[in-house]
């Protein structure tokens, strides 16, 4: 555990790709072949910490499960710096399980720290940012031309920023980075996108900066409520779900005044993380904002920072107000997660700009992530963030092959093609893998992360609460919903009689080719890593048990709350919802 | 000699090694020698499932092997669990055998291919997926793995289909496949869930202490304590549903809607009524793919679904198996009536594959009683075998037709091929008889064993609809006779006709081609009569290796007799019907023409095929296509709603700019109108 060597991969995991922004930007816009090499560089290093990290986490001999005599909550290890000391409640210092001795702001007795480290929940999330990193660094390779230093340098910062928001466990640390991650992403969208790049770039950051200034009222709302039940100042969210758990259950008494908190916390964070995520109605930047961002944006927008949303509930909503999140967050955020898997694939059908049906698929697949989540079930919650991370990959794959389709042809509109396969069967090929993994084939990525989620709600909705299992039947009709239109795009785009759009641009006297070497080795890793992960991904599910089983007591601890009666008594009324 | 243990993932692997093979080094280096991969691994897993069934043939109880853990979470436990007993066996047996030929048979038919090499390997390639997922679908011993070969065999049709994905038919014949079978397989997933729910609540524990008594000194307990890897496999979920009481009503309509669920799945892949659709817009796929996918084995996967899963059939109110069996026989005779008029050789086969589906359907929804259970099982698995040799060798000699007539199959350009034709006329005929039903055909029996199924359940519960059933079954065999004779006569009969994309090269096929011909038309023939009539390999292999493993209780089968009566009858049906179509299309060839216009309604009616599709389009596709734009729409206000919040503060900045006017005079009135507000506030505030 005291190894130091994890400590600096972490640390130089996080700070790397800031450092080679910083290198990038300096470099200057003339250089820019240098500009490319150094940010190849920089992100190759990255995944390299990445994989061994994760490698290291799963190797942890020594990873801190929560036993059950312990209240259940984030246990996070690499920890940077010496573990800290708190000072009790007759003033002596006391070692601090949950922080560490890395103060950035004092507060009296407590501060906000430099918190990071490694648990189930971030360390696959991690990964996916390394991995994706690299394809868009390839893919930008020929595509942007312009002021390329400042291309590398703000996505390079992006890739801080998110590994940061994944890495805290410092409330207000992990909000910096959750604000900071605009910034990168607002420039690359604004300078280097579509025709519509500003109005596009205005409405993600204002659309989003203003659900998370409501995200900022729930983290002060909760870090103060803790400090005026407790007496204590702490802004690490392990020690803030631990607090929220000691006094729901040793001080009943209290029991009215944390429903109310929880209440305002749960709808303050649901506020900015609701619209990353996005849940139905609070799209309507996605489309826009993708369609507009060049391909790497796409991509990290996608495969990244939409998780971002989830991860947030995830990491705090559902910890910190388990009550609230069971009574209301379940039904709100699971009806609007099944209106979304079904609206969002009907609009994605609809659409006719290939981007523009990638994005609402999101909108579909990120619905059925939200569902496994809040099925508070080890299952449910398993397979949410195996949704986070096989939708990801998949629809980063294929933001990255429409961006090829788009360098080839300058349109993205699935009526100006036909019968592409034929002229560049590589690229449908991969295109097909791709789709199939997007709709959850077994043997691919997508359908663990399914099987697993519509399990869990299954079990949520059918076993615990007694319902009619809708939520499952909305999620089993997105499985169709996803085919038929992924598959009616496959067929209006590469099969059928060749419909090549005609060439514009400064490029149209070179032939159009398939796809090339350096293409191949952007798109074709994480082709490797969808069937990977859909063989055989019980090492990966193994490695998120302990954070999972801790979400989980924390549910079912609100549930016993919630109920009188003990919430598993599931033999003598089974029958009551036998209808077909 | 071996350990069934290991050879048993070797059949699935076997081919799954030969498509990634294929399929990666194929369009390299491979090129003209893609087929080998796929020939050899799929021969090696037909030995290897001979072997099988020598093992099987001797155990006591079924093989299960659980190999690795898949996916586990909290109450989820999916591991990789294969399972080899009577049925499995079986067919395994029919897949990799019938696999085989057909793949030999590819290389002929495919040689166009060869010359663009990349569509050759592609072709090897999917040919060897299909038969991993095939023989994955039927080794899994617990749902999940059942459907994730369910699914895998949905994609290689998919891919197959589309082999010749720059024409548009069949691009689109495609995509309407998958999308069709999926839409059934997501009515089997909630029935999967169902089932799997309805155990775990079943079998849970009443007695967990909550999480937080625990907490205050205890040892953490599971949720849930029936071990959740037993919630869904076969073994511990046919127990338990053979072990409900029968009056058990609220069991009984639990496994009732998870039986129909399932049968949604069933339907959709095996092409019946209301989802058959996708099948005859399937014969886009070359030839083999129809004989060996659309044929032989993935279209009967939902018949091997049911059989599988009967105990849970058997424990739903009877009324379940009734709709399974009135689906079939509708079907049956829906899709007979269809192939009467098409003038599509391979459309008519499709039809007819529809039709013979239905018959195993309808053999399956007759175990309404326990006696009958073996009976009716035995029937549908019996016609899966020997359709899937006959059907086959249909399709093969079909396109062994197509090969030689530059790829036409409309009947009315070609004829009189039997002279032209001479090895591929006779494999035909030996299809043809086998289909029709000819006495002592393998067709006969096993068509023979569903009639009396059916006759045998109208004794039972529903008997009068049963009996409607049975006269629709014989009906629907008088009809088979006659659309297969009438493609076997118009093909074959009559003077030589040869369309001129033929050539001058119209000859018999290679062969690489006519040989599995051969060994394929001895099976329609022979194998029928050999393997259950008589000797009854066929139902003993599944009373003694199936029946008293699924079932809890013990189950007495019927004796197993001859209803002689009843053969006689349906023999009368089988040659009426060959009589008839040599009547109409060899004496007197103008009888059709006038029917025809005689009965011009009808006529039309079955030549469009009941108008199906054109309904589905109205009343399914357009409205669904109609709704996504209404989405759309949708998304536009909900975004013009956004757009409008982003403009209110830049209107409340336009209102109370007004305010900002620059004048000195404003501003000092306003600072003085304030300073004495708050002035008089704090006066009156004081003052009280």
């Amino acid at each position: 555990m005291n190894d130091p060597l994890p400590k600096i991969e972490l640390l130089s995991l996080l700070f790397l790709p800031l450092a080679g922004a910083i290198v990038v930007a300096l470099l200057g816009p003339n250089r820019q072949e240098l500009v490319r090499r150094v940010s190849l560089g920089v992100t190759v290093v990255v995944l390299f910490l990445a994989i061994l990290l994760a490698w290291r986490y799963v190797e942890e001999p020594v990873r801190s499960m929560t036993t059950a005599e312990q209240l259940p909550t984030f246990r996070p290890v690499f920890v940077p710096g010496s573990p800290g000391t708190i000072t009790d409640a007759l003033n002596r210092p006391q070692p601090n399980p949950h922080g560490t001795s890395w103060n950035l702001i004092p507060f009296g007795s407590a501060a906000i720290q430099f918190y990071i480290g490694l648990d189930g929940f971030n360390v696959w999330l991690i990964v996916l940012t390394a991995v994706l990193s690299l394809p868009s660094v390839l893919v930008s390779w020929r595509q942007i031309n312009e002021r390329v230093n400042e291309f590398y340098a703000w996505f390079l910062a992006l890739q801080t920023a998110m590994m940061g928001i994944f890495l805290s466990f410092d409330i207000v640390l992990f909000y910096v980075f959750f604000e900071f991650s605009l910034v990168p992403l607002f420039f690359l969208i604004g300078i280097w996108g579509g025709p519509e790049r500003r109005h596009a770039a205005g409405k993600f950051f204002i659309y989003t900066l203003t659900g998370s200034v409501i995200t900022l009222l729930g983290v002060i709302g909760v870090v103060l409520a803790c400090r005026a039940k407790s007496g204590e100042l702490t802004f690490s969210i392990p020690r803030l779900v631990e607090i929220v758990h000691e006094r729901l259950l040793y001080v009943p008494a209290e029991r009215d005044y944390w429903l109310g908190v929880q209440g305002v916390v749960f709808l303050a964070l649901m506020a900015g993380f609701a619209i990353k995520v996005p849940l139905v109605p609070f799209h309507t930047w996605l489309p826009l904002a993708h369609v507009e961002a060049p391909t790497a944006g796409s991509v990290d927008l996608a495969g990244v920072l939409l998780k971002v949303g989830a991860y947030g509930f995830l990491r705090l909503c559902v910890p910190l107000a388990p009550d609230v999140s069971l009574t209301m967050g379940l039904p709100l955020v699971s009806t609007l997660a099944c209106i979304g898997i079904i609206y969002g694939a009907f609009c994605s059908y609809a659409q006719d700009d290939i981007k523009k049906m990638v994005a609402y698929s999101s909108v579909s697949h990120l619905g059925l992530c939200m569902l496994g989540m809040f099925a508070l079930n080890p299952a449910g919650l398993t397979g949410s963030l195996m949704q986070m991370i096989n939708h990801g990959l998949s629809t980063g794959a294929m933001f990255l092959l429409v961006g090829m389709l788009y360098e080839r042809y300058h349109t993205r509109k699935i009526s100006d093609f036909g019968g592409m396969a034929a002229r560049l069967p590589l690229l449908g090929a991969f295109m097909v893998f791709v789709c199939l993994s997007s709709v959850g084939l077994p043997g691919l990525n997508g359908f663990i992360g399914e099987a697993l989620s519509l399990f869990g709600v299954f079990e949520q909705q059918w076993l615990v609460q007694k319902q009619f299992p809708w939520y499952a039947i909305a999620g089993a009709a997105g499985m169709v919903l996803g085919a038929w239109y992924l598959f009616t795009m496959l067929q209006r785009v590469f099969f059928g009689e060749l419909k090549e759009p005609p060439v514009v641009g400064h490029d149209s006297h070179e032939p159009i080719t398939d796809l090339n070497l350096r293409e191949i080795l952007t798109v074709a890793p994480i082709m490797v890593l969808c069937l990977a992960i859909g063989v055989y991904p019980q090492p990966m599910l193994e490695s998120m048990k302990p954070e999972v089983d801790s979400v989980s007591r924390i549910a079912q601890m609100a549930r016993e709350r919630g109920s009188p009666a003990p919430a598993l008594s599931l033999r003598d009324d089974k029958q009551e919802n036998r209808t077909p | 000699m071996f350990e069934i243990r290991s050879i048993l993932w070797l059949i699935p692997a076997l081919p799954l090694a030969a498509a990634a093979l294929t399929g990666l080094l194929g369009p390299r280096f491979l090129r003209k020698n893609s087929h080998w991969p796929c020939i050899l691994a799929v021969a090696g897993a037909c030995v290897l499932s001979f072997l099988v069934l020598s093992k099987v043939v001797h155990a006591e109880a079924p093989f299960v092997e659980r190999y690795y853990t898949w996916m586990q979470s909290g109450s989820l436990d999916i591991g990789l669990t294969l399972r080899a007993d009577g049925l499995t066996a079986i067919m395994l047996i029919t897949i990799t055998f019938v696999g085989s030929l057909i793949a030999i048979f590819s290389v002929g038919y495919m040689s166009h291919e060869r010359e663009h090499e990349a569509g050759y390997a592609r072709f090897f390639a999917a040919m060897a997926l299909f038969v991993f997922s095939m023989t994955l679908l039927v080794l899994g011993d617990n749902y999940i793995v059942l459907f994730a070969g369910w699914e895998g065999v949905g994609l290689c049709s998919y891919l197959l289909i589309g082999f010749w994905f720059k024409k548009p038919s069949a691009a689109a014949a495609a995509r309407k496949a998958f999308l069709v079978t999926r839409l059934g397989d997501a009515g089997m997933i909630v029935g999967i869930l169902l089932l799997w729910g309805g155990y775990l609540s079943t079998h849970t524990d009443t007695s967990v202490r909550p999480v937080a008594d625990n907490l205050i000194g205890g040892l953490a307990s599971n949720l849930t304590q029936a071990s959740p890897a037993d919630a869904l496999s076969f073994d511990t979920l046919f127990r338990w549903a053979s072990s409900t009481r029968p009056d058990d009503t609220e069991s009984q309509l639990f496994f009732g809607t998870v039986a129909l669920l399932l049968l949604c799945g069933a339907v959709g892949k095996s092409a019946q009524i209301p989802l058959y659709v996708w099948l005859p817009d399937a014969m886009e796929g070359p030839t083999p793919v129809s004989a060996l996918i659309h044929a032989a084995t993935m279209v009967t996967a939902g018949v091997y679904l049911i059989a599988r899963s009967m105990p849970i059939f058997h424990a739903a109110p009877p009324a379940v198996l009734l709709t399974v069996a009135s689906i079939g026989a509708a079907t049956a005779l829906l899709a007979a009536l269809i192939a009467l008029t098409q003038h599509d050789l391979k459309r008519v086969l499709a039809y007819s594959t529809i039709s013979q589906i239905g018959y195993m359907f309808l053999a399956l929804g007759c175990a309404t009683t326990d006696s009958l259970v073996l009976v009716a099982v035995t029937a549908a698995i019996f016609h899966l075998f020997t359709h899937a040799f006959f059907k086959a060798l249909l399709f093969l000699s079909a396109g062994s037709v197509m090969h030689a007539m530059g790829n036409v199959i409309d009947m009315r350009r070609f004829s009189g091929l039997r002279t032209v034709l001479p090895k591929t006329h006779w494999t035909f005929l030996c299809g043809a008889a086998a289909l029709a039903g000819v006495p002592l055909l393998s067709g006969f029996w096993s068509k023979d064993e569903i009639i009396g199924a059916a006759l045998e359940a109208s004794h039972h519960a529903y008997g009068s609809v049963y009996m409607v059933l049975f006269i629709m079954a014989l009906v629907t065999a008088g009809l088979t006779a006659f659309y297969t004779f009438r493609a076997y006569f118009l093909t074959f009969w009559g003077e030589v006709k040869i369309p001129p994309e033929a050539g001058h090269h119209a000859h018999e096929s290679p062969p690489v081609m006519t040989i599995p011909l051969m060994i394929l038309a001895v099976g329609a023939v022979g194998l029928g009569l050999i393997v259950q009539p008589f000797t009854h390999w066929f139902s003993h292999l599944l009373e003694h290796h199936w029946l008293h493993s699924a079932f809890a209780r013990s189950i007495e089968p019927a004796p197993h007799g001859f209803n002689v009566p009843l053969m006689l009858g349906s023999s009368v049906f089988a040659l009426g019907g060959v009589g008839l179509a040599w009547l109409m299309y060899v004496r007197s060839p103008a009888l059709p023409g006038k029917l025809a216009g005689a009965m011009q309604g009808l006529y039309q009616l079955s030549l469009n095929k009941f108008h199906v599709d054109e309904l589905y389009y109205v009343f399914f596709v357009g409205p669904v296509t109609l709704f996504a734009s209404f989405c759309q729409v949708v998304d536009f206000l909900v975004d013009s709603v956004v757009d409008l919040v982003g403009q209110l503060p830049g209107l409340a900045g336009k209102l109370i700019r007004p305010i900002q006017n620059g004048l000195v005079q404003f501003y000092a009135l306003a600072m003085i109108l304030g300073l004495t507000v708050f002035l008089s506030a704090l006066v009156l505030r004081l003052a009280r």
